[in-house]
């Protein structure tokens, strides 16, 4: 049961041209900013849009594939949408909304209302089930959106933005409970986010999309770590520099150059986390750090128990301090400060080829 | 001169008040003619009379036969006109904006030309079928449908039109077909709309006059209905005139207080 996707699609301002495959019991988040072309991923798969080239595939069967003229329509796809706005229908009931796939698909009215309600109760709703979708929370609609999708018994789930519609306490949460459904599922589940944290969560393995291309993929530990562009360096809090490797040295692109001792030769990204870097208000003398560089403070930020600087030098730098650090050196926006990083620190791999 | 302190706004121009006042009194001083002179005491009398009765019968009957036609063939109407995007569209929008603007009595003449005996197509309808549809009820029927179905359609057409189509997605995606998508999705969401276009529809079909004289003639208990019996009567006994308008009248205020709250604003805004 994998579902393929290795496609382009035209829109007005962009190309998504992607090729991914989502395993069985795989829980993939498509992670990308908006316009990336996410949305388009998810309608193209669920074949409430068609591709221009390439091909989709579930299970071995194409859905989607112009050059040989094979397109099954959305109803026909086996595949359980779950939208970010629930769509639920407001005219039927809990139990009729979840019922609803089951009785396109033939089934008799009452027998496909006792499975719905089986449903519920295995999702911890079924007391809702007879109410209308307007008197439901952002929560209970996220699980009743759940349930119409899984009770199709669908080959794979799609999932947009499942988190995103729902206020922050909701969300903590609906996404332990999304996670352990998610885990029961037998199929490939396509998810696709602007959230790291909500793809970090919920996915086995992640895919950056930038404006329609894969800019990574891998595991959220590998992403985390490694991040290959710049969008996904912010997104997962990680300073990220670009550079020419040479006998441990890598000369950075915007100028300047860091002591990496395993960076190899060649292309490398240098990756940096905010809270391995040391402050000094005054040039230090004595350092163990082979990595020392001036910059100027230009913004402070609070972030949790933490303030985050951004700093500006031959290149830009995000540093993690604790209000105390910030109160005992005195720093101010502005200000002329040194940094150092030790070469421990400092995880150098090679650029991804571009394209 | 002191003013009184504003609640909202800038208050209106005094100068707007005295013709505002007189248009509100000219809009209102036909309906209490109406109701003054109405011969009150001797209302039951006039609606034993059988050409009254009749007429109030067969203008309920007709006007209900002429909402459903307009149901069956305009609801498929408006989803084209809403969501078909080829072109030739606004041709089929013209057509059925013209009865709107049309004099119903011209509508009337335009009936009898195309479906009366002698009519382009009324005159197969004859030689094949033996069908003669001027001056019978079904002409009646048909006269009111002309003149009515396009309030039903515009008003569909607006809520199709703005229909949320997301609903309609999530129902393919989950294995619904376009019919039934159609009938379990669609059709629900727009109910508002089509009660109202069907309360408007019956309501224009019930006060119809012009093209349902024409066409389907004004004989009493066979194709007379009210419209056409106050016309009659007022000539001959105006009592009857007055008595025949009442319930129209009454009618009208119900219409009006049902459509108040929940059905006439979302017609303005759509």
């Amino acid at each position: 049961m994998t579902l393929v996707f290795a496609a382009a699609v035209a829109r007005d301002c962009f190309t998504l041209d992607v090729s991914i495959r989502a395993a069985p019991g795989e829980v993939l988040a498509v992670l990308g900013p908006n316009g990336a072309g996410k949305s388009t991923l998810l309608r193209a798969t669920a074949g409430l849009l068609g591709i221009d080239s390439g091909h989709v595939e579930l299970d071995g069967v194409t859905l989607d594939d112009p050059a040989s003229g094979v397109f099954v329509v959305a109803e026909r796809r086996r595949l359980g949408v779950v939208f970010q706005d629930h769509r639920l229908f407001p005219h039927l009931r809990v139990v009729d909304n979840v019922a609803f796939g089951l009785r396109s698909g033939g089934m008799p009215r009452a027998q496909a209302r006792a499975k719905a309600a089986r449903w519920l109760a295995r999702l911890g709703i079924d007391d809702l089930a007879r109410r209308r979708p307007g008197r439901l929370s952002g929560g209970q609609a996220q699980r009743v959106a759940l349930a119409r999708a899984l009770a199709c018994e669908p080959a794979a789930l799609l999932l947009d933005e499942p988190l995103a519609a729902l206020d922050v306490q909701t969300r903590a949460e609906v996404q332990g409970e999304l996670r352990e459904h998610l885990g029961g599922f037998a199929g490939p589940t396509l998810l696709v986010t602007h959230d790291p944290i909500e793809a970090l969560l919920l996915a086995t393995r992640i895919v950056v999309l930038e404006q329609g291309r894969v800019a990574q993929q891998g595991t959220p530990a590998e992403i985390t770590s490694r991040p290959a562009t710049p969008y996904v360096a912010r997104l997962v809090g990680m300073n990220l520099y670009a550079g020419r490797a040479q006998a441990g040295v890598v000369a950075l692109d915007g100028g300047g150059a860091m002591v990496v001792p395993d960076a190899g030769d060649g292309n490398v990204l240098v990756a940096l986390r905010p809270s391995a870097l040391t402050v000094y208000a005054e040039q230090p003398h004595a350092s163990s750090a082979r990595n020392i560089w001036a910059a100027t403070i230009t913004a402070f930020a609070p972030l949790g128990d933490r303030i985050r600087l951004t700093a500006s030098g031959d290149q830009d730098v995000f540093v993690d301090l604790t209000a105390s650090a910030v109160a005992e050196l005195g720093l101010a926006p502005g200000q002329r400060v040194w940094l150092s990083a030790k070469a421990t620190d400092l995880v150098a791999y090679p650029a991804p080829v571009a394209g | 001169m002191t003013r009184r302190r504003p609640s909202a706004g800038l208050g209106t121009p005094v100068l707007l008040f005295p013709p505002a006042l007189v248009g509100v009194v000219f809009l209102l001083l036909p309906s209490l003619g109406l109701l003054l002179r109405a011969p009150w005491s001797s209302l039951g009398r006039i609606y034993e009379h059988t050409a009254v009765a009749d007429a109030l019968r067969i203008s309920i009957v007709t006007a209900f036969e002429a909402t459903a036609l307009s149901l069956i063939f305009g609801v498929p109407l408006a989803w084209v006109m809403a969501r078909v995007t080829r072109p030739g569209m606004g041709i089929v929008r013209a057509i059925v904006t013209l009865p709107l603007v049309l004099p119903p009595v011209v509508g009337g003449v335009a009936l009898f030309l195309a479906l009366g005996v002698h009519g382009f197509v009324g005159r197969y309808l004859y030689s094949w079928f033996g069908l003669s549809l001027p001056f019978t009820q079904h002409g009646v029927i048909l006269a009111q449908t002309f003149v009515a179905m396009p309030f039903l359609v515009v008003t569909v057409e607006g809520a199709f039109r703005t229909a949320d189509r997301g609903l309609e997605e999530a129902a393919a995606t989950l294995g619904a077909a376009r019919l039934r998508i159609f009938t379990r999705v669609t059709l629900p969401l727009v109910v508002p709309s089509l009660v109202a276009g069907s309360v408007l529809c019956w309501a224009r079909a019930l006060g119809e006059f012009g093209a349902t004289v024409l066409f389907g003639g004004n004989q009493p208990g066979s194709t007379q209905t009210m419209p056409t019996a106050v016309i009659s009567a007022f000539q001959d006994q105006p009592e009857n005139a007055v008595a025949l308008s009442l319930p129209l009248m009454l009618v009208a205020v119900v219409i009006l207080a049902a459509l108040r709250d929940n059905w006439l604003r979302p017609i303005a805004s759509s």
